[in-house]
């Protein structure tokens, strides 16, 4: 498929990845990808977190969450 | 391990590395050493033990497959996502409240409503997904929805277990998610996912299974 933001780097870097995930035990690939997988969590409660403490950022959580009710 | 265990460790290593010499550590560096260690001897992902969790419940009540992007993300995609796909077989109002209920006691809470009907009758009965996150959390979500069709039926027929996850859940076959993803879903992430999953499983895919599934998928959604 012709992804128009993409260049071709970009899948070349997926299939060299998924190589390695292959070639390798998950105890060694899981330990890089991991962290980068909470790190979206963490880094998102936190900033749920500081949006609570700013002015009408109570507000702000509940249209964010309206979105994602309609967003099914 | 435990985390008693691992602050001895790290503590006795500490020692070891320092010649016998005290470190002044405040307490918080080493419960957040001990857990970095633990990660190592559990290298489950928040995501991970949010979907455990989750199952844990719902297997109690009624069958469920994790499908689409958490497939390819458990078999190591490095990609994040805000959400994971579950689909449940269909079930009565009674059977779905007994259900929410559950959750709602294991600490989850669904975003679109407290009220377990009208989750029930304006959503999941009208083959629309709902949302769960742990109780005061925003991510991860899981995307609860009801089998809605004879394909649904049969990737709930023909789930499997992955062991190249590491995880205990049920999942679509990868047939089927690539098939998904490559005909219906489309999207560039989708399409990388479903690369992903032809390289791991390389050596067993089954193609003409996949075509099959994609001429059933013309049929019923194109």
């Amino acid at each position: 498929m012709k992804n128009s933001f993409r260049d071709k780097t970009h899948m070349e870097q997926v299939e060299r990845w998924a190589h390695f995930v292959k070639a390798h035990p998950r105890a060694v690939w899981k330990k890089q990808v991991g962290p980068l997988i909470d790190a979206q969590i963490i880094m998102a409660e936190k900033f749920y977190a500081r949006l609570a403490k700013q002015q009408g950022g109570e507000e702000k959580i509940k249209q964010l969450k309206e979105l994602r009710k309609r967003a099914v | 391990m435990t985390l008693v265990a691992n602050i001895r460790t790290f503590y006795t290593e500490t020692r070891l590395y320092t010649h016998g010499r005290l470190v002044t550590q405040s307490l918080g560096c080493y419960i957040h050493m001990a857990v970095l260690m633990a990660r190592e001897v559990n290298d489950r992902t928040i995501l991970d033990r949010f979907a455990e969790d989750f199952v844990r419940v719902v297997e109690k009540h009624t069958k469920y497959i994790i499908v689409s992007g958490f497939v390819a993300i458990a078999h190591g995609r490095s990609r994040g996502t805000e959400d994971i796909d579950i689909i449940v077989e269909r079930m009565s109002k009674e059977d779905f409240t007994k259900l929410h209920r559950d959750l709602e006691i294991s600490e989850f809470e669904c975003i679109q409503s407290k009220n377990p009907e009208l989750i029930f009758e304006d959503y999941l009965k009208q083959n629309l997904s709902v949302r769960y996150v742990r109780k005061g959390s925003h991510i991860p979500e899981m995307e609860l929805k009801f089998a809605k069709d004879a394909l649904d039926e049969y990737q709930i027929k023909t789930r499997k277990k992955m062991p190249f996850t590491g995880t205990d859940f049920y999942f679509s076959s990868i047939e089927m998610n690539v098939a998904f993803k490559e005909e219906l879903l489309k999207s560039p992430k989708d399409i990388e996912d479903a690369r992903h999953l032809r390289i791991i499983y390389s050596d067993t895919l089954d193609e003409n299974e996949i075509n099959k599934i994609k001429k059933e998928i013309k049929r019923l959604y194109l």
